[in-house]
């Protein structure tokens, strides 16, 4: 590195944006960092096509919105940002957490790593759809009966996951519910919960 | 372990917390999720360089960048950060810089995108100044000083240096042993990594600044913020009602919620500032690393006679909090010494993390204990309810103490007397395994306030300072104010984390919330049982003393058939108000909790995969206030932390290393 640089800033989006143009340098996962080239990283996107818009129109929650967005802009910061509804959490912004999961399409997925614009008329499913107005999903009461959130910020995540797992399979058992559940930490530790909290609800279907 | 209990309505049972359906319905608004009326994005440029002078920073591409609002950096935004570095001063961005991911500049604007590209415009000009990493490196006479006193961080009060600690003779103690065993372990850096990534918002209004901050403590994030910015308190609102974690990293007010703030006065806009996860890892602090050397005297039968400890602690560039070890606390040692150096090296930060300056020392001293147990042919059970502590520091006593108890359930519960086994007893590529340790926490009482407000239909208004990590500290507080009371929980409405609006706080952390801010919440609740009496007593037409409340009814003691509905009662009240400030405090007397945990191991030894395969763990936490909250806590600790202990291996040369 020279000594005229622009510091360590490198995003997921740009992350993205080198896979898919194939030139991503060296993806290395082990603390939780992904290294990449850093000349590719340090790119300035300021004239890239990230910064183009497009206006389209989002399905969440059964609800249409018209939305305008940067071709950069994620799914989960559309979904905090324009739309509100800050029920889904960032905690990585790079596919590694969880805690942004929504459902789309009937499948959980991390929101952080979806671009809105992928997204127009699929069917997304986010933490604050779940409960019919004051009426909450039995999912929700499990979470509440096994304390599932301690300090709460991946529990709308663990719960879209949890879901996503009881549509498909509503009887799962305990491995099935710990593989369900395991692209989402918690940094409480409350994992044990999280899996009884699913696993009362799938017991309750047999 | 518990204790013999009053009999309570609400406090000891399993209780959902309070605010349990906003946590689930994604409804619970956090620090990030807050939008301000014209509120910018800002992110933070860090240094890529160890050690390093910036010699220019020119901003100016930065910000012609449309959307860019405010553009600060060490030049035009000169803010002392007083709680960030305790042994040399520290600014939100200080020059020269000194760790990878120190604070360079911050950028506020209209987009987060155009906030991250206005960063990359930012050109600087470094002169590279030699560095040092490791501590012992660091303490040579010629190595690169980071602090102008050099690396040896030295301070005043808790951030004096060396650590030194000392009771009895330790020399004689070494004199009385059969056996003297010295060795090593080692302990890595550990990030906090929070899934909440560190967030502030800061707005100004006709001179008031308001931050919603991601807070263990608004109290004194309050106190720092008007120190450091000169503001009078009354000047300066701090508000956290939700906290995605924090395990000791968001403590007080940090430099991010300085520079939200700074950001926020340039622009003249509210400013939501936002770490990414790499800014979480490499700018703020983990636990600190270490170097532990023990020896440690033995009788023949395993009883220790003496312990000496010298150590080396990262501190990373600044000096955040105490570097301390401590987890030879919970052992029996009549003969002490402690000394250990906190030191300086360019590296990030090491503070507060999950009972700070505990789990490097309970893995060191409990891992020696093991191997002399195993090197004498002792059993390790014997071993450790032999040394358990028993008196503080070998002479004053404890508030209670039932370490005892939780050894031998523990044992019992894990099958000890069946599973354990010498080493090398087992044939084959898979080997089995069984280990305990000692450990708990302080427990000290202190400064707390609450005001509970009586509606007259007989609902509360609970008002505590205190912001909830995750603990379940808001329900904690509800259930003190419902018992205490004798109204329901369900008639509780909890208010919390507002400086303006919520009495002090100490700051959730240190397993403070509930032995500062509950007495005062139990106190509150007292003062309004006597404003509800004394209106009592006269419809009753008895003496307030004479009266007693429960279930939100008042009814005389001496004939429960005479009683009245609470809001019946207080309905013509307008409104009773109970407040409270406690300080409570105990005297030739020590405060700790207790516990034993036990871990059943199988190592592969061809891939050095391990696999715990049953934990037990033991806890004497004095009364449980919420069972289902505390039993959570234990659990969620020994997940969140079995991999520190997993990772850490014995190499061939009778050192330990830590690789977590």
């Amino acid at each position: 590195m020279n000594d005229k640089t622009q510091g360590t800033k490198f995003s997921r989006r740009s992350f993205l944006k080198g896979l898919g143009s194939g030139a991503i340098g060296t993806a290395v996962v082990s603390t939780g960092l992904i290294k990449a080239d850093p000349a590719q990283a340090y790119t300035p996107e300021t004239t890239g096509t990230g910064r183009a818009k497009k206006s389209l129109t989002l399905k969440v929650n059964g609800k249409s919105y018209k939305v305008e967005v940067e071709h950069r802009d994620t799914l989960a910061e559309v979904l905090r940002d324009q739309l509100g509804l800050t029920g889904t959490k960032i905690g990585c912004d790079r596919g590694e957490c969880g805690a942004c999961t929504v459902m789309i399409n009937g499948r959980n997925m991390y929101s952080c790593s979806q671009l809105a614009v992928w997204l127009e008329g699929q069917d997304i499913q986010t933490i604050e759809g779940l409960a019919k107005g004051d009426k909450l999903d039995p999912l929700q009461e499990a979470f509440i009966e096994h304390d599932g959130p301690q300090c709460g910020f991946c529990t709308s995540g663990q719960i879209m996951s949890g879901k996503a797992l009881l549509m498909k399979n509503p009887r799962a058992n305990e491995a099935q519910v710990r593989r369900g559940l395991s692209g989402n930490l918690c940094r409480c530790g409350n994992y044990n919960r999280e899996v009884a909290a699913v696993l009362a609800v799938a017991t309750k279907a047999r | 372990m518990a204790q013999a209990q009053k009999e309570f309505s609400v406090v000891g049972k399993s209780v959902a917390r309070i605010d349990a359906f906003e946590r689930v319905t994604g409804q619970a608004q956090y620090t990030g999720d807050i939008q301000l009326p014209g509120m910018l994005y800002a992110r933070v440029l860090r240094s890529p360089h160890p050690h390093a002078r910036i010699v220019s920073i020119d901003t100016s591409k930065a910000e012609k960048l449309p959307g860019v609002k405010a553009v600060i950096h060490h030049e035009n935004a000169k803010v002392p950060w007083s709680s960030g570095g305790h042994t040399h001063q520290r600014f939100i961005f200080n020059n020269p810089v000194r760790f990878v991911g120190d604070a360079v500049a911050a950028v506020a604007a209209t987009h987060r995108h155009i906030a991250e590209d206005a960063l990359k415009l930012i050109e600087i000009k470094y002169e590279k100044l030699p560095h040092v990493l490791d501590p012992n490196e660091a303490l040579k006479p010629d190595a690169p000083k980071i602090a102008p006193s050099g690396n040896l961080s030295v301070g005043k009060g808790n951030f004096s240096a060396p650590i030194e600690e000392t009771w009895g003779d330790v020399e004689q103690g070494f004199k009385e042993a059969d056996r003297v065993f010295e060795d090593t372990y080692f302990t890595k850096h550990v990030n906090n990594a929070q899934l909440e990534r560190r967030v502030s918002v800061a707005k100004w209004d006709a001179g008031k600044l308001t931050v919603f901050a991601s807070t263990q403590g608004v109290s004194n994030a309050r106190t720092d913020i008007a120190k450091d910015f000169g503001l009078p308190l009354s000047k300066v609102r701090i508000v956290c009602k939700y906290m995605g974690g924090g395990f000791g990293n968001k403590n007080q007010a940090q430099d991010y919620d300085y520079m939200a703030a700074v950001l926020a006065k340039v622009a003249g806009q509210p400013v939501k500032l936002e770490f990414s996860r790499e800014d979480d890892y490499i700018g703020m602090h983990g636990r600190w690393a270490s170097e532990q050397r023990y020896k440690i005297g033995v009788k023949k039968d395993g009883t220790i006679t003496a312990v000496a400890l010298d150590a080396v602690t990262n501190m990373g560039a600044y000096r955040k909090q105490s570097g301390n070890l401590s987890g030879t606390d919970f052992y029996q040692i009549p003969n002490f010494r402690k000394h250990i150096k906190p030191v300086h090296t360019n590296t990030v930060v090491a503070a507060n993390y999950r009972a700070p300056a505990y789990p490097q020392s309970v893995f060191g001293f409990a891992s020696f204990l093991d191997q002399i147990a195993h090197e004498m042919g002792l059993n390790p059970l014997d071993m450790f309810m032999r040394n358990r502590i028993q008196k503080y520091k070998s002479k004053i006593p404890f508030t209670s103490n039932y370490l005892e108890e939780c050894i031998t359930e523990g044992a019992k519960r894990i099958g000890w007397q069946e599973k354990w086994h010498k080493a090398g007893a087992l044939d084959g590529q898979k080997k089995h395994g069984i280990g305990m340790a000692l450990g708990g926490y302080p427990y000290r009482p202190g400064l707390g306030a609450a005001t509970i407000r009586l509606n007259p239909d007989g609902t509360a208004h609970v008002l505590v300072g205190v912001t909830d990590i995750g603990t379940g500290a808001k329900s904690t507080m509800a259930i003190l104010a419902a018992e205490a009371l004798g109204i329901p929980l369900s008639r509780i409405e909890l208010t919390n984390g507002d400086t303006d609006v919520t009495p002090y706080s100490v700051g959730e952390s240190g397993s403070r919330t509930t032995p500062f801010t509950g007495p005062a919440v139990i106190a509150a609740a007292e003062d309004v049982r006597r404003q509800i009496f004394a209106l009592a007593a006269g419809q009753l037409k008895v003496k307030p003393e004479e009266l007693e409340l429960r279930n939100s009814e008042v009814f005389v003691k001496s004939d429960p058939t005479q009683k009245l509905p609470l809001q019946r009662v207080v309905a013509r009240a307008g409104e009773l108000i109970g407040r409270a400030t406690t300080n409570r405090s105990f005297k030739d007397m020590e405060g700790k909790s207790f516990c034993a945990h036990f871990a059943e191991v199988e190592v592969d030894t061809w891939t050095g995969h391990v696999t715990i395969t049953r934990y037990v763990a033991v806890h004497d936490s004095g009364t449980i206030i919420n069972r289902l909250a505390a039993e959570s806590q234990i659990m969620g600790g020994v997940s969140a932390r079995d991999r520190h202990g997993v990772y850490r291996r014995a190499d061939h040369r009778q050192t330990h290393r830590g690789t977590s």
